[in-house]
C-alpha cells in the first residue's frame, strides 16, 4: 500500500523560489494525481522535488516517511521518474538502453527474467519491432515510448510522469495512460503526472491540482478544478464545460480572453 | 520471432566477436612493428626470440629487446590509454569532439616541455631526459587539476568544460609561443620535434610507468560501464536511475586526465588517437560501453602500432615521426568504415 502526501512544499532555484508551499490531500495507494497548470507554472519542478531530483522545503512523505528517509537503493528501485524529454538520439539501441538501466538499478533479475519483463513492457508499447534500432533512428513519440519503458522497468511504486503522452498520437496517448490505470488498479501504487491535455487529466485521473506561477490554485476531483473560472485565471481562456455521461467534465476551448504575453 | 534477450544476446556475442578479432590484429601489428627495420629479422625469427631469447645471437637478442620491444610496447600501451581517455570524455561530456587533448592536457604537456627544454641549459645539474618528461607530466596534470576544479566547482555543465578546456588549449599554446619567441634555433626544433610526437624516446621504464598508469585505471572504467552505456540516453534518464552524473563526471575527467598525461609525457603529443580511436570502436561496437571501453583501448593500440611500423617502413634507413602518420592512416580509416556503415544502413 502507498500513500503519498505533500504538506506545505516550496522549492527554489538559488534564491529565486519557484514553488510556494503547496499542500495537497493524501493520494491514496491506486490512484492518479495529475498536475495542470501553464508552461513555466512549477510541474515539472514540483515532480523534480518529488523525486528528490532537487532539493525542497517542506514536508514530502511517501507511506508516512520523508522521501530522504529512505536509502539511495530503495528510493531509485521503487520509483520511477520518467522526465519530459525524450531519450537522447543516439546509436544506443532500446533495449541497450533499458538493459543498462536495470543493471545500474540492481534489481536482482537474471538476465532471462530481465529479457521477459522486457519483452512484456516492449510488447505493451509496440516497441518490440525497434527494440534493437538506433535511438537515433526513432520518432519522438518512440523514443518517449522508449522512456516510459526505462520509467517501468522497475515495477515502481510510485511513478512520477512528467507529460509522458506530448510526443505520442491519439492511440498511443490514450493506450499509455490506459497502461497505467490499469497498473495502478491491478498491482497499486501511486501515480503523478504532469499534463497539459485537460481531456487526458479528466479521465485519467483521481484528483488534480492546477498550479500556476507556483502557486496551488485548486486541487480535487476534475469536476471541482476544471471550472470556466479556474482555467479562465491560470490558462487565459474561454470556456464551455459540460458534464460528460460518465460524469467527468468535458472542456471545450472558446476562445482566449487575453493576449499573449 | 526472436525474444529480446536473444536478440540481445547474439548482438553482445558479435560485438565480443570483434573485439577477439581486433585484439589479434593488434597482435599481428605488433609482431610486424617488431620486424620493421634493417637487421633482418622476420616475424618467425620474433616470435622464436619472443619465446625464447637464446635462440637468437647477441647482437639480434639487444636489437629485440633493448631497442624494438620497447617503442614497440610504448605505442601499444599509449595507444591504449588514449583510447580508453578518448571515449570516456566523449562519452561523459556528451561531445563527439572531446578528448583530454581538447580539454588541454595536450598543450599543458608541450607546455611542460617546452619550459623544460629551453631552461634545463641554464641548469647543467639537471640533465634533460629527466626534467622533459617530468615538466610535461607536471603541467598535464596541472591542466587536468584545473579542469577538475571548473566540473567539482564550477557546476560541472558539459558546456562550461568544453570551453574552459579549449580556453586551456588557447592559453597553453600561447605561453609555448612566448617561450619559441625567447628561444634559441636549436632549442625551437626540439620543441617542434617534441610536439610532432615521437615513439623512439621510450624505454622499458617508460613502458613499465605507462603500463602501470593504463592497468591502475581500468578497473575503474570497468566498474562503469553500465552508467556510462546509459548516460548515452540522456542525462535526465540516467539521473532518474539514482546516477550523480556531476560526481561521476569529476571521476571520469580525474582519470582521462592522469591516463593522457602519462601518455603524452614520453612519447609528445599523439592526440589524434585519442579522438578517432574512439569513433572506429563505435562504429565497429556499438555504444554498449561493455564492449566498446575495451575495444576503445584496443583501436587506439591497433592506431598507434599500425602507425609505428608505418614509420618505420615508409622511407627506407629513416624514422618518420609518429605523430604524423596517426593522421594520415587514421582519417582514411575513419572514412571507409564511415561509409560502408552508411551502406550497411
Amino acid at each position: 500500500m502507498t500513500r503519498l502526501s505533500l504538506e506545505d512544499v516550496s522549492v527554489a532555484y538559488g534564491r529565486h523560489r519557484v514553488i510556494h508551499g503547496v499542500s495537497i490531500p493524501p493520494v491514496e495507494d491506486g490512484q492518479l494525481l495529475g498536475l495542470l497548470g501553464p508552461n513555466a507554472s512549477g510541474k515539472s519542478t514540483l515532480l523534480r522535488a518529488l523525486s528528490r531530483e532537487h532539493p525542497s522545503s517542506g514536508r514530502i512523505t511517501v507511506d508516512g516517511r520523508a522521501i530522504h528517509e529512505f536509502s539511495h537503493a530503495d528510493w531509485y528501485r521503487s520509483v520511477a521518474a520518467m522526465p519530459q524529454v525524450p531519450p537522447a538520439l543516439s546509436a544506443l539501441r532500446p533495449v541497450e538502453l533499458v538493459w543498462s538501466t536495470a543493471r545500474t538499478l540492481g534489481l536482482g533479475l537474471s538476465d532471462r527474467a530481465l529479457g521477459a519483463r522486457i519483452d512484456g513492457l516492449f510488447q505493451s508499447l509496440g516497441l518490440d519491432a525497434v527494440a534493437m534500432a538506433p535511438l537515433a533512428t526513432l520518432s519522438g513519440g518512440k523514443r518517449q515510448l522508449v522512456g516510459f519503458a526505462l520509467a517501468m522497468i522497475r515495477d515502481p511504486d510510485l511513478m512520477l510522469l512528467d507529460e509522458p503522452t506530448s510526443a505520442l498520437d491519439l492511440y498511443w496517448r490514450l493506450s499509455l495512460m490506459d497502461i497505467v490505470r490499469d497498473r495502478l488498479s491491478t498491482r497499486g501504487g501511486v501515480g503523478v503526472i504532469a499534463v497539459h491535455d485537460l481531456d487526458i487529466a479528466a479521465r485519467y485521473c483521481d484528483c488534480l491540482a492546477l498550479i500556476h506561477e507556483g502557486r496551488l490554485i485548486a486541487t480535487g476531483t476534475s469536476a471541482e478544478v476544471l471550472t470556466s473560472a479556474h482555467l479562465s485565471v491560470v490558462y487565459g481562456v474561454e470556456t464551455d464545460i459540460r458534464t460528460g455521461p460518465d460524469g467527468r467534465p468535458e472542456v471545450r476551448v472558446l476562445r482566449t480572453n487575453r493576449s499573449p504575453q | 520471432m526472436a525474444s529480446t534477450l536473444q536478440a540481445y544476446a547474439g548482438l553482445t556475442r558479435r560485438r565480443y566477436t570483434v573485439l577477439g578479432l581486433l585484439s589479434v590484429g593488434l597482435l599481428l601489428s605488433l609482431l610486424l612493428d617488431l620486424s620493421a627495420g634493417p637487421a633482418g629479422l622476420g616475424i618467425g625469427d620474433i616470435v622464436g626470440g619472443l619465446l625464447d631469447p637464446d635462440s637468437l645471437d647477441m647482437r639480434h637478442r639487444v636489437i629485440l629487446w633493448q631497442v624494438r620491444l620497447p617503442d614497440a610496447l610504448i605505442a601499444v600501451v599509449v595507444g591504449a590509454a588514449l583510447g580508453l581517455a578518448g571515449v570516456e570524455t566523449q562519452t561523459i561530456l556528451d561531445n563527439p569532439l572531446a578528448s583530454p587533448f581538447t580539454l588541454g592536457v595536450s598543450s599543458a604537456a608541450v607546455l611542460g616541455a617546452s619550459v623544460a627544454i629551453v631552461l634545463t641549459p641554464a641548469m647543467p645539474l639537471i640533465p634533460q631526459t629527466a626534467a622533459l618528461p617530468a615538466l610535461a607530466l607536471v603541467f598535464a596534470l596541472g591542466a587536468g587539476a584545473v579542469i577538475l576544479i571548473v566540473v567539482r566547482f564550477g557546476g560541472g555543465a558539459r558546456e562550461t568544460v568544453v570551453l574552459f578546456g579549449i580556453a586551456m588549449v588557447f592559453l597553453c599554446n600561447a605561453l609555448t609561443s612566448a617561450l619559441h619567441y625567447v628561444a634559441d634555433a636549436d632549442a625551437i626544433q626540439q620543441i617542434v620535434f617534441w610536439t610532432i610526437g615521437n615513439l623512439t624516446r621510450a624505454g622499458w621504464w617508460e613502458v613499465a610507468i605507462v603500463s602501470a598508469c593504463v592497468l591502475v585505471i581500468v578497473p575503474f572504467s570497468l566498474r562503469h560501464v553500465w552508467w556510462m552505456t546509459m548516460l548515452r540516453g540522456g542525462e535526465g534518464y540516467a539521473r532518474s536511475a539514482g546516477l550523480d552524473v556531476a560526481r561521476l563526471r569529476v571521476q571520469v575527467i580525474l582519470r582521462t586526465s592522469v591516463l593522457a598525461a602519462f601518455a603524452v609525457c614520453f612519447v609528445g603529443s599523439i592526440g589524434f588517437v585519442g579522438l578517432v580511436g574512439p569513433h572506429i570502436a563505435r562504429l565497429l561496437l556499438g555504444e554498449d560501453h561493455r564492449a566498446l571501453v575495451p575495444g576503445a583501448a584496443i583501436c587506439g593500440a591497433l592506431m598507434l602500432s599500425a602507425a609505428s611500423f608505418l614509420s618505420k617502413s615508409v622511407l627506407p634507413g629513416a624514422i618518420v615521426p609518429v605523430g604524423i602518420l596517426t593522421a594520415v592512416i587514421g582519417v582514411p580509416v575513419f572514412l571507409v568504415l564511415l561509409a560502408v556503415q552508411r551502406r550497411m544502413r
